[in-house]
């Protein structure tokens, strides 16, 4: 729901701006934004009269006038067509400024000077379209601000959202309550005259989901257009003024929250009201041109013969106000919420009234309504009122709630005053009877959803202020450690084995000196008191064991093992978390229905390469030629992991001096994983990729055994941050052939796929780039095509 | 010149009927091909009367929509037999699933056992803190009110290391000291790890094994406070119907001290082979942290109490899944691994 700031200033004294009430009920429970903050968008803009308009004398469809702001007489050239002596305008004078900043300054308009502008409403920005200047008021005093004449100071829309219990927020003195109660504040209501009117017999209830109905007949009135600041107010909360009467019910739902409804009496057969359950089969031609189809469980309001009215919901087009309507009976009533839920579901058919009715009309609030419709009616629309009928078939009963004070304190955990909540309870319009440790709470009318002691203190905490909860320290958060046993790293290429086959080993920290010497190795700690001589020495690597653990296995008569430990080594920089994995013979196991019998299933260094890659969480991770590699991995298959160019892990193929005793070649991978121990792997960021669809390009070509792989990657990475157009690239076949190619050559196959963000690629596009590429991998490094 | 349409779409419907997934697109040239015959009728149309152009157009266009339809449902029926035909005749033999030689991996045990217990702690609000394996002996001992001569070292039978007075730890422990000194209370973590002691292994020793501490102090942290902990870690862990019992003890450390029993999961407390015909199976040790361990941690004894324990995961493991001999875990044999 949309309210105008100004608006709800006239229930609540406010001396926030509206950015700061929007924060404040946004705190409170009603989510507020401000949608627009209306500060004119002009300056030095005043009312004005025409004291003289005379056609222009080079120009027909020119006026040349003379405009007085009440101290000076400006000779002004207008175009418009309704300009007229005697008019009182805007007029922006020299120096005034237009929204989007436009300044005006002394032209000349065919040869004539003209000092200002006299302005429409679409030149304002008050109307999207306006056919000549804006007219005000005749009884407008000359020389006044336009802002101020247009209550137009710094007024601004808020726009709302309320939680399904909150109906009785729906209106600016909904809002002016919640306001009041968390400021402290009291509200000023609009001053409403009652009067004795004569009680009238024209409404009769034959259904129990109408509670209460008012109905009051006005006659002698004018329908016209609302002035200004009716049609205004109304527009600024988003409602399109029709008609003064019609605007007048719609003022006073907003203002209040009842929803009212005005028929033409004439249109009434007679003259009289009957709400009752719809007849199956019953039709309704409604306010929205639409004809609905009604059944029994459907409330409507009829005149003697038929509907009227699908009752809170919408009224009937044949009984609506037009211009004609000379008296109306108007409504204020209270219809049954679930009642007006379920027609308004059934019909497909929703209004602002239903919206409110489907959410609780305050009972209290029906018949100041009426009055407060009656006291503008007649002052807006001239009339008089003939009679009043009111009728309730149900007494409203108030909702009295004990609310224990120490109850407050054992839900909230922590202490408001009791004065404190005498306050609160009273400014959200309880009536208090005080008792000995609790209070007796009267819930007022406007606020259904308050049923139970715990609603009292849910009012209380939400007045009182979400941020004024007090926040201690849980004990537990507080203690230093984790929240795994497994760093997040770890954990993930945990899973990954998992997933791979791989059995978690578990081995002694200790070692032999032979172990250790087997492969190279260095040991930094010794025991000096061993029971046994393999408690010699504490692990400087999981490799000796890992391995032994592989000997035991094809001892065993295992094809095939895989295997992955972490724990602590111990190296010349002190204890260290390590984790790693070795593996042995075959990936798959032997199986009768292998379409492909010659397949090599068997570990490779490319295979335990892929491991390692896809368990490196992220591109700040990358495998590099091994440039200090251990000397238990073969010399000429081994590589690096590198996180943050420092070298982490290393792995390869055991080196086979070590491994000759095994009939297939053993694949080690260790890393070090303290290095990259509080690593999150949560920090993604989610990449948005393409729609349109991708082309591939296989490209083959020729480059000196010299230029390592990686040289290559980097030119074609360079040419991907260029232009972006390069998608992926895949390396799929490297071929060497003495003859064909020459012994110091080495040729490449690249799958390249193109793929822009934004449209779908053209051949000369792709071709483009690709040749970019070409000439930039042979200018760097002398790269030719393949032909 | 007389043409029978009915005639067309009479034939065609019969030839259709007679198709095969390879004469349809004949058939479908035949009759609405370019030189089809229903398209050699549309083509003449042009120099009929306005009158016949009007009739004979419609029916021939008429006629074309039936022999598409006819065409088009000919075609579904067709490829839908195939797809059924196919189908039927793919049935697999389940059994070579059992052999696929794709196998999941499987975590060690004792991991698993420490994460498992770890988890359960988490969700009592305890955190994971780590700890150096080689240690002081001022952390291992002393600052855990092993004075240097207390008789409790001689149980501990310790791994030292050459060239320094360093030591493997001999319990998680010390972790205690470490995690108290860099922070004031509140605290509450847990502690799983290795530790060592110098024994010769046999089928219930092993030189290397896990522990996992339990730490909590705080203000007015009680005796009732670790009962309560300790019997909701047995519950989640060993089951609902699980009791425990605790039973006074020493400890360097704490003090009170207890040894904890649980109830025994195997015969449910009547008495079996594994609890000794007892009905209960000691877990753990525990007790309420010494004034002389905050002494070591400049910690407020006055102001603070808590509450530590530690058990050991091999144990604990080997009841819980009925392993007999600790080396098991440390062999790594494929045979045990997998079963886990």
């Amino acid at each position: 729901m949309k309210i105008s700031f100004n608006w709800l200033k006239k229930f609540i004294d406010l001396d926030i701006d509206p950015y700061k009430t929007a924060d404040i009920l946004t705190f409170s429970g009603v989510e507020t934004t401000v949608l627009s903050d209306s500060k004119p968008a002009w300056t030095k803009i005043v009312s004005a009269k025409i004291l003289e308009a005379q056609k222009h004398p080079n120009a027909d469809k020119l006026w040349l006038c003379k405009v007085s702001d009440g101290s000076e007489v400006y000779q002004i050239v207008c175009g418009a067509p309704n300009v007229r002596e005697g008019m009182i305008v805007a007029l922006a004078k020299i120096g005034a400024t237009l929204p989007g900043g436009f300044e005006i300054k002394k032209a000349k308009i065919r040869s004539i000077e003209s000092e200002g502008m006299m302005c429409s409403k679409k030149e304002l920005g008050l109307a999207l379209e306006s056919d000549g200047i804006m007219e005000l008021d005749p009884k407008t005093k000359l020389g006044q601000p336009l802002e101020i004449i247009l209550d137009k100071v710094e007024d601004a829309v808020l726009e709302f959202e309320i939680t399904p219990n909150r109906g009785d927020c729906l209106s600016h003195l909904g809002i002016a309550r919640e306001l009041a109660a968390k400021l402290k504040k009291n509200l000023t209501l609009p001053p409403i005259k009652t009067s004795n009117a004569l009680l009238g017999h024209n409404v009769k209830i034959e259904s129990d989901k109408c509670q209460r109905y008012i109905g009051v007949i006005i006659k002698d009135i004018e329908v016209k257009p609302s002035p200004e600041w009716l049609a205004d107010a109304l527009e600024k909360c988003g409602v399109r003024p029709i008609n003064n009467i019609v605007d007048i019910t719609n003022y006073v739902m907003l203002s209040l929250g009842q929803p009212m409804h005005a028929f033409d009496l004439a249109k009434l057969d007679g003259q009289e009201i009957i709400v009752r359950n719809a007849k199956t089969g019953e039709k309704i031609l409604a306010l929205d041109s639409k004809e609905y189809e009604l059944d029994e469980s459907m409330l409507v309001i009829c005149d003697k013969k038929a509907p009227v009215a699908i009752a809170g919901i919408m009224g009937g087009e044949v009984s609506g106000v037009t211009n004609n309507t000379k008296a109306i009976l108007l409504e204020s009533a209270i219809f049954d919420a679930s009642s007006i839920r379920k027609t308004s579901k059934k019909l497909k058919l929703s209004s602002d009234s239903s919206y409110r009715y489907e959410r609780g009309v305050d009972w209290g609030i029906t018949e100041t309504a009426s009055w407060f419709a009656i006291n503008l009616i007649t002052a807006i629309a001239g009339g008089s009122i003939v009679n009043k009928t009111d009728i309730a078939t149900k007494k409203f009963k108030p909702t009295e709630i004990v609310l224990r004070f120490e109850r407050v304190k054992k839900v909230l955990g922590y202490t408001i005053e009791e004065n404190e909540i005498a306050k609160i309870l009273r400014f959200l319009g309880c009536d208090l009877l005080p008792r000995k440790e609790v209070v007796l709470c009267k819930v007022p009318s406007w606020r259904n959803d308050i049923s139970a002691e715990i609603d009292l203190i849910e009012e209380l905490a939400r007045i009182n202020g979400y941020e004024n909860i007090p926040q201690v320290n849980l004990d537990y958060d507080l203690s230093i450690g984790t929240d795994s046993y497994f760093c997040p790293l770890l954990k993930k290429i945990r899973m990954h084995l998992f997933g791979l086959g791989f059995c978690e080993a578990l081995n002694y920290s200790f070692l032999e000196s032979a172990d250790v010497e087997k492969f190279g190795l260095k040991s930094y700690y010794k025991i000096s008191n061993p029971v046994s001589k393999e408690n010699e020495l504490l692990r400087p690597s999981l490799l000796p064991a890992l391995y032994k653990n592989l000997l035991t296995n094809i001892g065993q008569g295992a094809a095939s093992v895989s295997l992955f430990e972490c724990g602590k080594i111990f190296t010349k920089n002190g204890e260290k978390e390590s984790a790693a994995g070795i593996m042995y013979g075959d990936v798959w196991g032997d199986w009768w229905k292998w379409e492909n019998a010659d397949c090599d299933t068997k570990y490779n260094f490319y295979f335990l390469g892929a491991v390692v890659k896809n368990f490196l969480p992220n591109n700040e991770f990358c495998i590099s030629n091994n440039l200090s590699p251990q000397s238990f991995f073969h010399p000429g298959q081994t590589a690096s992991i590198v996180y943050r160019g420092k070298s982490i892990g290393q792995f390869g193929t055991l080196n086979p001096m070590i491994t000759q005793e095994l009939k297939n070649d053993v694949f080690y991978f260790e890393i070090d994983v303290e290095a990259i121990g509080d690593l999150r792997l949560d920090n993604v960021l989610f990449k948005p990729f393409a729609k349109f669809p991708p082309v591939k390009r296989d490209l083959s070509f020729v480059a000196s055994k010299s230029v390592p792989f990686e040289k290559i990657e980097q030119v074609i990475k360079s040419v991907k941050k260029e232009d972006g157009l390069i998608e992926d690239y895949r390396l799929f076949s490297v071929y060497s052939n003495d003859e064909k190619i020459g012994a110091q050559n080495i040729a490449y196959s690249l799958s390249i796929t193109y793929r822009d963000l934004d449209k779908t690629l053209t051949d000369v596009c792709v071709n483009e780039n690709m040749q970019k590429l070409i000439d930039k991998l042979n200018k760097k490094l002398s790269i030719t095509l393949r032909v | 010149m007389k043409i029978d349409i009915n005639e067309i779409i009479n034939s065609a419907a019969g030839e259709i009927a007679a198709a095969t997934l390879q004469t349809l697109p004949e058939l479908k040239l035949k009759y609405l091909g370019k030189d089809g015959e229903i398209t050699k009728i549309l083509k003449t149309l042009k120099i009929l009367k306005p009158d016949e152009r009007k009739e004979l157009g419609q029916k021939a266009n008429e006629a074309k929509k039936i022999i598409e339809q006819a065409l088009e449902n000919k075609e579904k029926e067709l490829s839908q037999k195939a797809i059924q035909e196919k189908t039927a005749s793919q049935k697999v033999d389940i059994s070579p699933i059992f052999y696929f030689p794709v196998n999941s991996g499987h975590f060690h045990i004792i991991t698993k056992t420490i994460e498992d217990i770890s988890q359960i702690f988490i969700s009592l609000g305890f955190k994971i803190a780590k700890g150096p394996e080689i240690e002081t002996d001022w952390y291992n001992f002393q600052a855990l009110n092993h004075p240097e001569d207390h008789p409790a070292r001689d149980v501990q039978d310790t791994f030292y290391l050459q060239g320094s007075k360093d030591l493997l730890r001999t319990h998680t422990s010390p972790v205690q000291v470490h995690v108290m000194q860099n922070q004031k209370p509140p605290v509450r973590v847990i502690v799983p790890g290795r530790v060592f002691r110098n024994e010769a292994s046999d089928a219930s020793h092993s030189s290397t094994f896990h522990q996992i501490e339990g730490l909590f102090v705080n203000q007015n942290v009680t005796f009732v406070d670790l009962k309560s902990t300790l019997a909701s870690f047995v519950k989640k862990f060993f089951g609902q119907n699980i009791s425990l019992r605790f039973r006074p003890s020493f400890f360097p450390f704490t003090e009170p001290s207890a040894e904890v029993d649980v109830q025994c999961f195997f015969c449910g407390g009547k008495g079996c082979g594994v609890c000794k015909q007892s009905g209960w199976i000691e877990i753990l040790g525990c007790g309420m942290v010494h004034p002389n361990v905050f002494k070591a941690v400049e910690y407020d004894s006055e102001n603070y109490t808590g509450f530590a324990f530690g058990m050991g995961v091999e144990r604990i493991a080997m009841l819980k899944y009925g392993i007999d001999d600790i080396r098991l875990f440390y062999e790594n044999d494929l045979r045990f691994l997998r079963q886990f």
